[in-house]
């Protein structure tokens, strides 16, 4: 039982495969208003852009990073100000120190002229716990320093406001892993999930790192609850996932209801004291697997299942 | 810049405007005028209506079925053994419910101006006639179970200011479907339960050929029954065939009142 | 007139309408009524649980259906969806088809369409454009391409939301591709829907749908609100566990047909199914 952990938890830690590809070929999107989605780096990466600047959410696999950069450009020659970093994952962290190094910060007041490099490299923004991990704090293999984020917050949310709208963070405890934050772009009405919602496989859950399914299901009921469709339960509020394409509320609940049914079948398996083996058996993710299952993938069903039956098994 | 046909054309055109009428050129046969060949063997995919086609719904159902009171009152009269004991066991297998029901197609031409429709299940045979014979004489025809069918095929004729379209160049076809008009029937069934169609009955049937990018090919029917005597209103379904390879399948069935 | 003065003055007239592009005779613009003398207690009061006849679904689809709990259109964020564009002609479908013309050129741009329930609005691309990459949002009505083949209107559609073959929980998949052929017969006209779906289905599953021209109807609006109509814990979501659902028999025992039969599958839409249904064992009725 802990070989397969073990190599799910080396998966996680190395560098995934597309990183020893050569560099991936990137697309950009025009999502809503002022965000974009740039595919093809690693995760999906998110940039708004406008008088204030730009800002990332997410930077991708380190190979890949010249050419997002390069992209980014495509978009808007403006300073890179903020990285917004949803998790510690190598896909979305990886491009992290060059990004940082081709950004600025603004910077005044007492910190002007004390600190002469304050205003070097973009604002690098995530939960504390992904800085934790990232830093080696818990002995995990450290990142360079320039890829940390050094405006960290541990309360369940953090604002901005820039490019004239206001940019909320959110953290969900315990969902994909134990530092997600999920950003939302309140005029732009575009959420940027992270690995909490992705439309290529099951619910990714990093339970070395913290992950858990009820945090999953959080996080989709609260993009839900944020989301507004325009009409007729299509467009309106936009969300682009961790990998994947754009969706909207009625995508987002469609992933939910088939978590939810996931979960419920196989905490119904622990309730009766089924083994893992057992629940396996019963085929809980059968009607589903056909799009969401990658046999031989990164994230299997087997794997989601063992997660969630994990996750349900755990005592509290 | 015109392109080089439609020079040659305007200078035809002008050369063909300034002739003489000549002659009405020859009719070619129905078969070499066929914009499509559904020749073959089709095989009904029954995806709708399930349960009133696969299997012989109750007495009293007719749902779906526009019928008047006369109708109505006439379906709830069914008695199976009553047509088993008069030998009317076919009744179902007439050409407004013969199509409808679960069946394997044989199409032929008989001859250049027939087409030839046979059908695995009741043993039934149609034959569409192009001729202008046949036509004349329909009214001598006496009624059967598959009544007279007169075909056509319903080509497209855009017009311009009034003017019928060139003719196509040499082998070539306007697109169409085949459209089969038929009457001379005998009473029969909509369908097995005894829903009913008068000796007045008028049966329009469009047949389209697809072909999929996958290899298979649809042969769609749009039926219309016109029936004063049971019907308030048309009756208006549509039916799918699938083309087989070859008649490996053929399963002849005889007529079942049940 | 005489035959010179016929060919200079119509000749050049006739032979510049042969070199305009060819339309099809047969438009599909217009007011269309739907007809429903065919499935009509399936498409308007809607189909029976566990009534999977004559549909090629596999088992994915069989314990997705047999899961499904109708209750589940109550959650808000179900109450206003729309049919995607290969179940909305099936619903109470009066159907406005119009043109988008290129206004120099008079070259057809697109067919746009309307349907009266829950009001979709659907655009069908006539210029050769390209579908568009997976990245983009998928939609209800999908990304639609059309293509007059004689005088069919072929039409090809993806980037369709999940949706549904039926509506008692039998899914169509998002990765399906649905192809159309529209056929119009004088005031007659017959949509054929064939949809693709490789992770629900083990081949093509075919439906055709038929239309009236009534020029003089009036398609009204449709508004939808969502309302919270049961008060649950937020993030409930109705189904029922697999081999729970206590209403999958009722449909065979009301109208006696075969429970293997109702299970579904490719063989059931073939005239040769009705001989292995003799031997399915008398579906018996439920005692009082």
């Amino acid at each position: 039982m802990r070989v397969p952990a073990l190599i799910a938890l080396a998966a996680f830690l190395s560098v995934a495969p597309a990183q020893q590809n050569p560099p991936a070929e990137l697309h950009t999107l025009h999502v809503q208003g002022s965000v974009y989605m740039i595919v093809g780096a690693g995760g999906n990466v998110t940039v708004q852009t406008g008088d204030d600047g730009i800002l990332l959410v997410d930077s991708g696999l380190p190979g890949n990073t010249d050419k997002l950069i390069a992209e980014v450009r495509k978009i808007s020659k403006g300073p890179i100000r903020y990285l917004i970093n949803t998790h510690v994952h190598p896909d979305h962290v990886g491009g992290n120190e060059k990004i940082f190094l081709a950004g600025s910060t603004v910077t005044g007041g007492n910190v002007t002229g004390d600190i002469q490099d304050a205003g070097v490299g973009a604002t690098i923004i995530a939960h504390e716990a992904v800085l934790n991990r990232m830093s080696s704090a818990t002995g995990n293999q450290a990142m360079p320093a320039k890829a940390w984020p050094a405006d960290t917050y541990f309360t369940r949310e953090k604002k901005l406001f820039f490019n004239g709208e206001a940019v909320l963070l959110s953290h969900i405890p315990a969902a994909h892993t134990d530092g997600d934050t999920m950003v939302y772009f309140r005029r732009s009405d575009v959420i940027s999930a992270g690995d909490l919602y992705v439309t290529t496989s099951y619910p990714i859950i990093d339970l070395q790192r913290g992950g858990n399914i009820q945090g999953i299901l959080e996080a989709l009921n609260r993009m839900i609850d944020i989301s507004v469709p325009a009409d007729k339960q299509e467009g309106g509020t936009y969300i682009i996932p961790g990998h994947g394409r754009v969706a909207d509320q009625a995508d987002l609940v469609e992933y939910r209801d088939m978590t939810t049914i996931i979960r419920d079948r196989i905490a119904d398996g622990v309730k009766k004291g089924l083994s893992l083996d057992q629940v396996k058996a019963a085929q809980p993710t059968l009607d589903y697997d056909g799009v969401y299952n990658k046999p031989g993938g990164f994230w299997t069903a087997d794997q989601f299942i063992e997660a969630v039956y994990k996750s349900l098994s755990a005592k509290k | 810049m015109i392109h080089k046909f439609c020079i040659a054309a305007i200078l035809m055109a002008s050369f063909a405007m300034a002739q003489p009428p000549a002659g009405p050129p020859p009719r070619p046969s129905a078969k070499d005028a066929a914009p499509e060949d559904i020749t073959g063997y089709w095989v009904s995919v029954v995806t709708e209506d399930w349960r009133w086609r696969m299997l012989t719904p109750a007495k009293g159902d007719i749902t779906s079925i526009p019928l008047n009171p006369v109708g109505r009152k006439t379906a709830e009269a069914w008695d199976p053994a009553k047509d088993e004991a008069s030998g009317e066991q076919c009744k179902a297998y007439g050409a407004p419910g013969l199509m409808r029901l679960p069946t394997r197609l044989h199409i032929t031409w008989q001859d250049d101006n027939t087409l030839k429709v046979e059908s695995d299940e009741g043993t039934q045979t149609r034959l569409f006639h192009f001729a202008i014979q046949e036509r004349l004489g329909g009214s001598g025809t006496q009624p059967s179970r598959q009544g007279l069918s007169f075909a056509e095929w319903d080509v497209s004729h855009p017009t311009f200011m009034g003017f019928a379209p060139p003719p196509p160049p040499a082998g070539g076809k306007l697109p169409g479907s085949l459209k089969v008009t038929t009457n001379r029937l005998l009473p029969g069934y909509l369908r097995k339960n005894g829903i009913p169609y008068g000796a007045g009955a008028t049966l329009t049937e469009y047949f389209t050929r697809t072909n999929e990018a996958n290899g298979d090919s649809w042969l769609l029917l749009t039926s219309i029954v016109e029936d004063p005597q049971y019907l308030a209103s048309d009756f208006l379904t549509s039916d799918h065939f699938k083309r087989e390879a070859d008649g490996s399948k053929w399963n002849p069935a005889p007529c079942q009142a049940r | 007139m005489t035959s010179f003065k016929r060919a200079i003055i119509l000749g050049p007239l006739f032979a510049l309408w042969a070199c305009a592009p060819v339309f099809a005779q047969k438009d599909i613009a217009g007011e269309w009524d739907n007809r429903f003398d065919e499935d009509f207690l399936e498409r308007i009061p809607g189909p029976d649980i566990g009534d999977y006849l004559g549909i090629p679904l596999n088992d994915a689809a069989r314990r997705h259906a047999d899961s499904w709990d109708a209750s589940l259109l109550t959650l808000p964020e179900h109450q206003c969806k729309p049919h995607p564009s290969d179940y909305g002609i099936r619903g109470p479908a009066q159907m406005r088809v119009w043109k988008e013309m290129d206004t120099v050129a008079q070259t057809l741009i697109a067919y746009h369409t309307h349907i009266f329930w829950q009001a979709p609005e659907r655009v069908i691309w006539m210029d050769g454009r390209a579908h568009p990459p997976d990245y983009v949002p998928h939609t209800w009505q999908g990304f639609s391409t059309g293509k007059w083949e004689g005088d069919v209107l072929t039409i090809t559609t993806d980037h369709l939301k999940t949706g549904w073959i039926r509506r008692n929980g039998i899914p169509r998949s998002e990765n399906a591709v649905i192809t159309e052929h529209w056929v119009r017969h004088g005031k007659y006209l017959t949509v054929a829907t064939i949809v693709n779906d490789p992770i629900y289905l083990t081949e093509p599953f075919i439906r055709t749908t038929d239309f009236v021209a009534n020029p003089d109807q009036q398609i009204p609006a449709y508004p939808c609100e969502s309302v919270v109509e049961i008060d649950r814990p937020q993030g409930t979501v109705p189904h029922h566990l697999p081999g729970t659902n206590p209403f999958l028999a009722e449909f065979a025992m009301r109208y006696n047909v075969p429970v293997e039969a109702t299970r579904g599958g490719a063989e059931t839409m073939y005239p040769e199914y009705r001989i292995k249904m003799k031997n399915f064992p008398k579906t018996t009725k439920a005692a009082q």
